[in-house]
């Protein structure tokens, strides 16, 4: 698939700007919010609803390092990071113990199913550590055996999106069986603890709620300074000349296969980060999260932001969740419509997203300022 | 020589003569029967007149035997001294008086002025039952539907017989043997006279019966069969052992024949539904290489149409549209006019869904022809935008379609069911291979099709006006989704969601046969739909068969009991291996592009 450059304009290459918006955004996001928390000007719900959303972002970056800077869409990244989310969801529901519905030492639903003992590969997701292991390695296989026989066959452009959206729908029909021992279409909910800090509403929840929506916004920080490292690196250079001519860079000695699997293993891991971050926030993993739709829902954010910029995914994830929240209380029945309509508009009308705005609106502004002084000369 | 033929005019002097008596017996007709078994006085006799009515398939008696053992006969002492038998029916009035129908003929009982009695039962005395009388009454009942009109009725009441094994009602069935004309109530027959002598004292007859049943091997035996084996072997009876054997054998072999033809039907007609749903597909992604992810939604609107077809011929419909009421009123057909709705419903729905598809590839998709993954993305906003249009107008819920008189039903052919529906959407699949075969290679606007497909640009440099070729093309392969939800819904559900049921499996459909081959789809539907179908009759039986996977195991096997799934996921894993193998499908379009 190549790219021509009508189809693709990169978002004004404004470095210094970029860096001062992004460093107030993260700013705000990292000292306001809790401290508005801390001193009790907004709720917990408030602010575990910002960290889901910094979550989204995370997912966003993900979809945007394939989709805008290697030119791969993946439709398969809301399994990842749903993947993410119900490894640290495993680990979650054995720090439940013995204080759930039944008061047994096992999940809920276990002894709904009927078993009496834990399954063999639920024991270890006791401890944190093999369970954060687990959030990449799990996801970071499948992408990799996935990406590898889908690279290696030269699966590119259209065929790769409609495989890795099939990969999404076959793994959410497996998840919502019950004989996957992973809750079936109810997945984990009801969590007491994390790493011994309480999760539930009251007493310490809300500062563990701080806790974990400071360390969403840190990791979003490290995860974007990641990406702005590596696009600088001659591996981003090759990653977006994949993008614009991927036959070019493999006659010229380049193992794109290599590369692209690198990026979509990377991808992965960074969706899984975001998944795992969102579980404990949202208290609740399910297959819900890993429909088709998701992905595509992430892709609309990355394209409304601005793909193929480093910004324009985290914009396009907040600003999108921001009128989803809105819209879908005011209107239940219109919020799909909403989404749908914007999201034709943006594709047809502005490909380089709302970063590009300020730059294609310049001329016009220009142009206005300009005609007053043109009419007083005359 | 003269004695034969002497011996024989007798032998058939005595045949008409009985044939004769039972003629005239026979025209007594059962109504009369059972008046005279009313009135006659004496116990034995009337047990002998009700005996008579054996063997007989006239609807009458049941209804009138019921009513006397429910306690429903009386008898009316007409003014003129006549005692005349009657039933009462009906709802009681609000002087507790029924309606009365005269037993004898059916009619309602009169006065003398023709007018219809009404009469209460109370006034009345009931025609009185004893436990021998109800005994012999019973024994009419059970048989009353060996000689029902109905060849089913008839088998059905052969098979419960059968089930009872009761030896008293072998004479009977093999009286009936004789008269049985229908060939399935004749294998009907012998299959029960075989099942009752199971149970028979002499080891001859049960062998013989065994070996009946290893000849007949039907499914319904096996139970009866493995009873009678584990009768055999607890007696040691050796020969029994192996004929019991070697029928259950014939039975299973029977049964695998049975499920590998009904898989095969099975795997056929999920093929042709795949077909059916990505046909549309091939043309638009296959040809014009637009990635129509609003697919799923023209194929939804196509039964939507159906339904809105079918209300039309119906009752009417009220669809809520952006807070007006449309109302659609109906024609209020019935009957033979209201079934020929489902021939109307096939070219509306073929002609909503391409005015859908051309309105689409104005406002959206002409914008996007060089640009495939964004005609990906902005379809896909379309299909989000549709379904909730279609959730507004029709609601959230499921609606209804009914099925056609001449497509509902089954066909059994030797154990194996096949419905109707299915059959037809197997033939219709043909029908639309073919003519969309005629068209891209038979007429002047399949050429354009194909040379504007080729070379977009060639063909306009040419002359030919590409818009409007591209434009008539989405038409056609929206209008072919369209034409596919009018036949989905009569197998599935219909509802706003219809659509997405169908889109990935018809994008792996058109991915597997090779983007651009039409031969390639129709393989690749029927290929997979054959596997999806395989994986689901056997995996269940394959589980056990996972348990050496170690630590998983017992997992695996849990998993592959939910067939339809795991087989699912099974035929998703073999698609992207053979796509290791063939990476461009079945049929690859041969191009000398590098970017193809």
């Amino acid at each position: 698939m190549t790219m021509t450059p009508s189809s693709f304009r990169p978002a004004a290459r404004v470095a210094g700007s970029e860096l001062a918006v992004t460093a107030m955004i993260a700013l705000l996001l990292i000292g306001l919010l809790p401290l508005l928390h801390a001193t009790g000007q907004i709720s917990t719900f408030t602010l575990s609803l910002w960290g889901k959303y910094l979550c989204y972002a995370l997912l966003a970056i993900s979809v945007n390092l394939l989709w805008g800077y290697t030119g791969l869409l993946s439709l398969g990244q809301a399994l990842f990071f749903a993947l993410g989310g119900y490894m640290h969801g495993m680990y979650l529901m054995r720090m439940i113990g013995d204080l759930g519905q039944y008061h047994k030492p096992i999940p809920d639903f276990l002894v709904f199913l009927g078993w009496t003992k834990l399954p063999a590969f639920w024991e270890p997701f006791a401890s944190f550590p093999f369970a954060f292991a687990m959030v990449f390695l799990v996801p970071g296989l499948i992408a990799y055996v996935f990406g590898y026989l889908a690279f290696r066959s030269r699966i590119r452009g259209v065929y790769f999106s409609i495989l890795t959206q099939a990969l999404t729908y076959a793994a959410s029909i497996l998840f919502f069986r019950n004989n996957l021992l992973l809750g079936g279409n109810n997945g984990f909910t009801d969590f007491k603890f994390i790493l011994g800090h309480s999760l539930v509403d009251r007493g310490a929840g809300p500062a563990t709620m701080r806790g974990l929506y400071l360390v969403t916004a840190v990791t979003l920080l490290l995860v974007y300074v990641l990406c702005r490292w590596l696009n600088g690196t001659k591996f981003g250079l090759v990653q977006q000349a994949i993008r614009d001519g991927e036959n070019r860079v493999l006659f010229s000695g380049y193992a794109t296969t290599h590369y692209k699997l690198f990026v979509f293993v990377l991808a992965a891991c960074i969706a899984a980060l975001g998944g795992a971050l969102f579980v404990p926030q949202a208290g609740i993993i399910n297959p819900e999260e890993m429909k088709a739709q998701n992905s595509l829902e992430a892709v609309v954010w990355v394209a409304v932001g601005g793909r193929g910029t480093l910004v324009g995914p985290i914009l396009g994830a907040l600003c999108i969740n921001l009128l989803k929240s809105w819209a879908s209380r005011a209107y239940p029945d219109l919020w799909l419509i909403i989404l749908g309509g914007l999201f034709i508009l943006v594709v047809l009308f502005l490909p380089g997203g709302l970063v590009s705005l300020p730059a294609r609106l310049a001329p016009l502004w220009r142009k206005r300022a300009a005609d007053p002084a043109a009419v007083t000369k005359s | 020589m003269m004695n034969r033929i002497a011996r024989r005019l007798r032998l058939l002097a005595l045949l008409s003569w009985l044939g004769a008596a039972a003629l005239a017996f026979a025209a007594e007709a059962p109504r009369q029967t059972i008046v005279r078994a009313i009135l006659v006085e004496d116990d034995a006799e009337k047990r002998a007149l009700i005996g008579t009515l054996a063997g007989q398939g006239d609807d009458a008696i049941r209804t009138l035997l019921i009513a006397w053992r429910s306690d429903a006969l009386f008898v009316y002492a007409a003014p003129d001294g006549a005692k005349i038998p009657v039933q009462l029916t009906g709802e009681k009035d609000d002087k507790d008086a029924q309606a009365a129908l005269r037993v004898d003929n059916g009619q309602a009982l009169q006065d003398a002025a023709g007018r219809p009695l009404r009469l209460v039962g109370g006034d009345l005395k009931a025609v009185e039952h004893d436990s021998n009388l109800r005994r012999a009454m019973k024994a009419v009942l059970d048989l009353i539907d060996l000689v029902a009109p109905d060849p089913a009725r008839r088998i059905q009441a052969i098979q419960t017989i059968a089930l009872a094994q009761d030896l008293s009602k072998l004479p009977l069935l093999q009286a009936r043997q004789k008269d049985e004309t229908d060939p399935r109530a004749r294998r009907a027959l012998r299959e029960a006279i075989a099942l009752i002598e199971l149970k028979d004292p002499k080891s001859e007859t049960r062998l013989a019966a065994l070996a009946e049943l290893k000849e007949l091997h039907t499914l319904s035996s096996s139970d009866f069969l493995k009873r009678a084996l584990k009768e055999a072997t607890d007696q040691a009876d050796r020969p029994a052992i192996a004929a019991a054997t070697a029928a259950l054998q014939a039975v299973d072999l029977h049964r695998s024949a049975v499920d590998f033809f009904g898989t095969l039907f099975r795997g056929v007609s999920t093929g042709s539904i795949l077909l059916v749903g990505a046909l549309g597909l091939a043309i638009t992604f296959g040809l014009m290489r637009v990635i129509n992810m609003a697919h799923g939604e023209m194929i939804a609107v196509g039964a939507y149409t159906t339904y809105v077809v079918q209300n039309v011929f119906g009752a009417g419909v009220t669809l809520p549209c952006f807070g007006l009421n449309l109302h659609l009123s109906g024609m209020n057909l019935e009957g033979a006019a209201y079934q020929w709705y489902f021939v109307a419903a096939v070219p509306c729905s073929f002609l909503a869904a391409a005015c859908a598809g051309i309105l689409l590839e104005r406002t959206v998709i002409q914008f996007l022809y060089r640009r495939p993954l964004e005609s990906l993305l902005a379809t896909w906003g379309v299909s989000l935008v549709m379904q909730q249009l279609l959730k507004l107008m029709f609601g959230s819920n499921n609606v209804q379609v009914g099925s056609p008189v001449y497509l509902s039903g089954n066909w059994t052919v030797n154990d194996v069911l096949l419905g109707w529906n299915r059959v037809f959407v197997i033939g219709f699949g043909g029908v639309i291979v073919l003519g969309m075969w005629l068209v891209l290679t038979k007429t002047p606007l399949g050429l354009l099709i194909r040379a504007v497909m080729q070379n977009r640009g060639m063909a306009a440099c040419m002359g030919v006006r590409t818009t409007r070729v591209n434009l008539l093309t989405f038409g056609l392969g929206s209008g072919l989704a369209g034409l596919a939800g009018a036949f989905l819904s009569q197998i599935g559900n219909v509802g706003p969601t219809l659509g997405q049921n169908y889109i990935i499996d018809s994008f792996m459909v058109v991915v597997v046969g090779g983007v651009g081959s039409i031969v390639g789809t129709v393989l690749s539907a029927f290929a997979i739909g054959g596997v999806d179908q395989v994986l689901q009759q056997y995996l269940p039986a394959w589980a056990p068969g996972l348990s050496w996977v170690p630590g998983i195991g017992s997992f695996l096997q849990n998993l592959a009991q939910d067939a339809a799934v795991f087989g699912k996921i099974m035929v998703l894993g073999a698609i992207i291996l053979f796509l290791q193998w063939k990476p461009s499908g079945l049929f690859s379009t041969r191009s000398r592009s590098l970017d193809e």
